[in-house]
């Protein structure tokens, strides 16, 4: 078998590619696009503002810190961990975050209630929960596998650069210290504990 | 030796087999939730239904069932095998048997593990069973439908405590009965039993008792759900981050086989399981023994320490070691006393042996005293190696009297030893302290651990790989299940270095070369069955 050749024109240059000056006016011509096209909204005061509408068009900078683009609602942000109704963590401490995690960046050391707890025996706490927000690669695994609602990625906050790596650990207390990007603590999702009278189970209309 | 057809296989059967029998012997499972290959039959679950060919000539027993047709959208009149249930039928010559191959014991088993859901709480997240239960492996293989009732599921005690130790949740629970045949068979104490039917079951304690007794951890062991619970274990760790290695319990001179769960991203041993051996201890171990993964953390030794008393004082292991040589060198000949341990494996006491040998030292054992024995698994005497150790270090092993009587005699001016562990009073122990150069490798604190002048950490019993010899002689290997601290070395590997240090031939340097050594002296007496190798069904 012969391998076949196949010829390739080399493509030729023009006076105008040789001198440049075409090209350099072309991109010149782009840049200066971009410099102008806020004015006409700028002369009308007709922003969109990026902090309300994220996919607003027809602006391309912004005067970030002081204004911030919002994040889509399902953004993934920093960790949070919701609260029940009297504050306690939704957290049931079932460990099935840190097994899907891929960066294994959460540790938590569950407990058990203490006595007289209505909830002690067959249910369990978060004594510590820990992430590591420095190996978090912030891949949502978490949160899709939390059976409780107890953890969320809605805060709309990404992790802001702090000066030591102590800081990027966050315990318990700082996660349910974090609300989420409408300032709610709790969940859409209401959780009811066994035995209360709202406590919905399954019923034939509504089905699962 | 007779044999009969299971789906497409010929398997082979001893007299009085039943079919689940036969095939778990064969390591074959049919799925069942109340058998247990160590207690009485209950064929109460139903999940172990198989199809039963007719003998050559006889009709099939079949039923009338109604059965739904897609087609006609629905129910038609339609003819169904009688199935049997393989954990109470006997195997016959020549019979057929039909398991996966049927569709009507597949329908019957999904059958069954729906019906087995529909109160089942499923909160499985909150479940220490997770992971290790026959409703989820069932669930996976038989059934893969969702739940079909909508209605809300029937709401039972939860947290019931039956003892210190174990707690029951009776919406978890099937009703096997398996608890209550442990408790019945194995204990020997009725203390379970089911009160109720149909969906309103729940297994109770006997009135005004607890769940007590030398194996109330058996009936959590055989639980196939969740329903009850240890609490020792439960709200602890997760079984799949658990790496289980086999191990032989160290708490007595019956030598069960275990399995050692230790989560390796801690280094920690959560508990431990018994693990089948047919001649030892079947499928159980008594409570005291599953306990004894607690000795991995519990008064450990893990620092080297050098001096006596208010001049002890920590030192790196190397040093320790050295000092131990240094020591152990001014010991005029046969003035050196080397005492093995019932507690530390063949290897170590090998090895120690063989220094005493070399430098023509007596031998003695140190041992725990006895603790209470029954007549199921627990021997009297609490150590594991006790028959190891003898058979290692020769027919002229002293007792620890002995050697506190050699010491007071003044015939004794220096100690090698390994453990700590003392089946005497203190009082009795202190002529010891008399002795000015007592080198000890311990891996616990206990009794001599006062005497030492020089303290070596050495690995757990958890820590390193070596062999039991248990009361019946036989020789049982077991795997390291944690690693040990930084620097802590095997007890054989630390008796080998002191040993180099004395100026002495002890070329071990690796476990292989211990264990060859070893071998060759387990030969004849022992029966030299290593068990690591057979890893039968583990909870059946």
């Amino acid at each position: 078998m012969t391998a076949r050749t196949k010829v390739m024109k080399k493509p030729l240059r023009t006076l105008g590619d040789q001198s440049y000056l075409v090209e350099l006016v072309k991109g010149l011509g782009l840049t200066l696009k971009h410099f102008f096209k806020g004015t006409q909204q700028m002369v009308a005061n007709s922003y969109a503002n990026p902090a309300e509408d994220p996919f607003a068009e027809g602006i391309a900078t912004l005067e970030y810190p002081e204004v911030k683009r919002a994040y889509p609602e399902r953004w993934r942000g920093v960790h949070r961990l919701t609260h029940r109704e009297d504050g306690s963590p939704r957290c049931v401490a079932c460990l099935c975050c840190s097994t899907a995690c891929p960066a294994q960046c959460i540790y938590i050391k569950p407990a058990e209630y203490p006595a007289g707890d209505k909830r002690r025996g067959y249910e369990r706490f978060p004594e510590e929960f820990v992430i590591d927000e420095l190996r978090c690669i912030f891949c949502g695994y978490c949160v899709e596998a939390c059976p409780c609602d107890a953890i969320r990625m809605d805060t709309g906050m990404h992790m802001t650069a702090l000066d030591n790596r102590a800081s990027f650990i966050f315990d318990k207390e700082k996660l349910m210290s974090i609300p989420s990007q409408h300032g709610e603590f709790k969940s859409e999702n209401p959780r009811h504990e066994p035995g209360d009278p709202s406590h919905p189970g399954i019923d034939r209309l509504r089905g699962h | 030796m007779p044999r009969f057809k299971l789906d497409d296989r010929e398997l082979p059967f001893e007299k009085g087999d039943t079919i689940i029998r036969a095939a778990h012997r064969q390591g074959i499972e049919i799925p069942h939730y109340c058998w247990h290959p160590g207690l009485s039959v209950a064929a109460n679950c139903r999940m172990c239904l198989v199809e039963i060919e007719p003998p050559p000539g006889r009709p099939a027993m079949m039923l009338d069932i109604m059965h739904w047709d897609e087609g006609k959208r629905d129910w038609v009149p339609a003819k169904k095998p009688k199935l049997q249930p393989a954990c109470q039928q006997e195997v016959s010559e020549g019979m057929v048997v039909r398991s996966q191959s049927s569709t009507h014991v597949a329908e019957a088993r999904r059958s069954v593990q729906e019906f087995l859901l529909v109160n089942h709480p499923v909160d499985c997240p909150i479940c220490d069973q997770a992971g290790e239960c026959k409703l989820q492996d069932y669930w996976m293989s038989e059934g893969r439908q969702p739940k079909r009732m909508l209605d809300e599921p029937v709401h039972k005690p939860k947290g019931v405590v039956f003892s210190e130790t174990i707690v029951y949740d009776a919406e978890r629970c099937i009703a096997c009965t398996r608890c209550i045949r442990v408790c019945d068979e194995l204990a020997g104490d009725h203390a379970l039993d089911l009160r109720e039917r149909g969906n309103r079951f729940e297994v109770v304690l006997a009135p005004g008792r607890k769940l007590d007794g030398p194996y109330s951890l058996m009936t959590e062991h055989v639980c196939p759900v969740g329903a009850l619970t240890s609490s020792h274990f439960r709200f602890k760790a997760r079984v799949w981050t658990l790496r289980g290695s086999p191990g032989v319990c160290s708490g007595c001179a019956t030598g069960c086989n275990t399995w050692v769960d230790a989560d390796p991203r801690e280094n920690r041993v959560y508990r431990l399981r018994p693990r089948d051996n047919e001649q030892v201890n079947k499928y159980w171990m008594c409570d005291d023994g599953m306990m004894t993964y607690e000795r991995q953390r519990l008064g450990r030794v893990s620092r080297a320490y050098v001096g006596r008393d208010s001049a002890r004082s920590e030192a790196a292991v190397e040093d320790a070691l050295k000092r131990a040589a240094t020591e152990l060198s001014k010991v005029p000949k046969g003035k050196l006393a080397v005492v093995l341990s019932a507690q530390a494996t063949c290897e170590d006491n090998l090895v120690l042996a063989e220094l005493a040998r070399a430098v023509e030292a007596r031998l003695y054992l140190s041992a725990r005293g006895p603790w209470q024995a029954d007549r199921v698994l627990r021997n009297a005497d609490a150590n594991p190696n006790r028959a190891g150790a003898v058979l290692v270090g020769g027919d002229k092993v002293g007792s620890l009297q002995d050697l506190v009587a050699s010491v007071a005699a003044g015939d004794v001016q220096g100690i090698v030893g390994i453990g700590a562990d003392a089946d005497l009073d203190s009082a009795t122990l202190a002529p010891l302290g008399r002795v000015g150069a007592v080198a000890l490798f311990l891996s616990h604190d206990g009794p001599l651990a006062r005497f030492a002048t020089v303290t070596v950490p050495v690995c757990s019993a958890l820590e390193a790989e070596g062999h039991f010899v248990n009361v019946k002689g036989l020789a049982q290997g077991f795997k390291r299940a944690a690693l040990p601290r930084e620097g802590v070395l095997p007890g054989w590997d630390a008796a080998a270095r002191v040993g180099r240090g004395l100026g002495l031939e002890l070329s071990y340097r690796a476990a292989r070369e211990v264990r060859a050594a070893l071998q060759a002296r387990l030969q004849p007496p022992a029966k030299a069955a290593d068990t690591t190798a057979a890893e039968g069904a583990s909870g059946a």
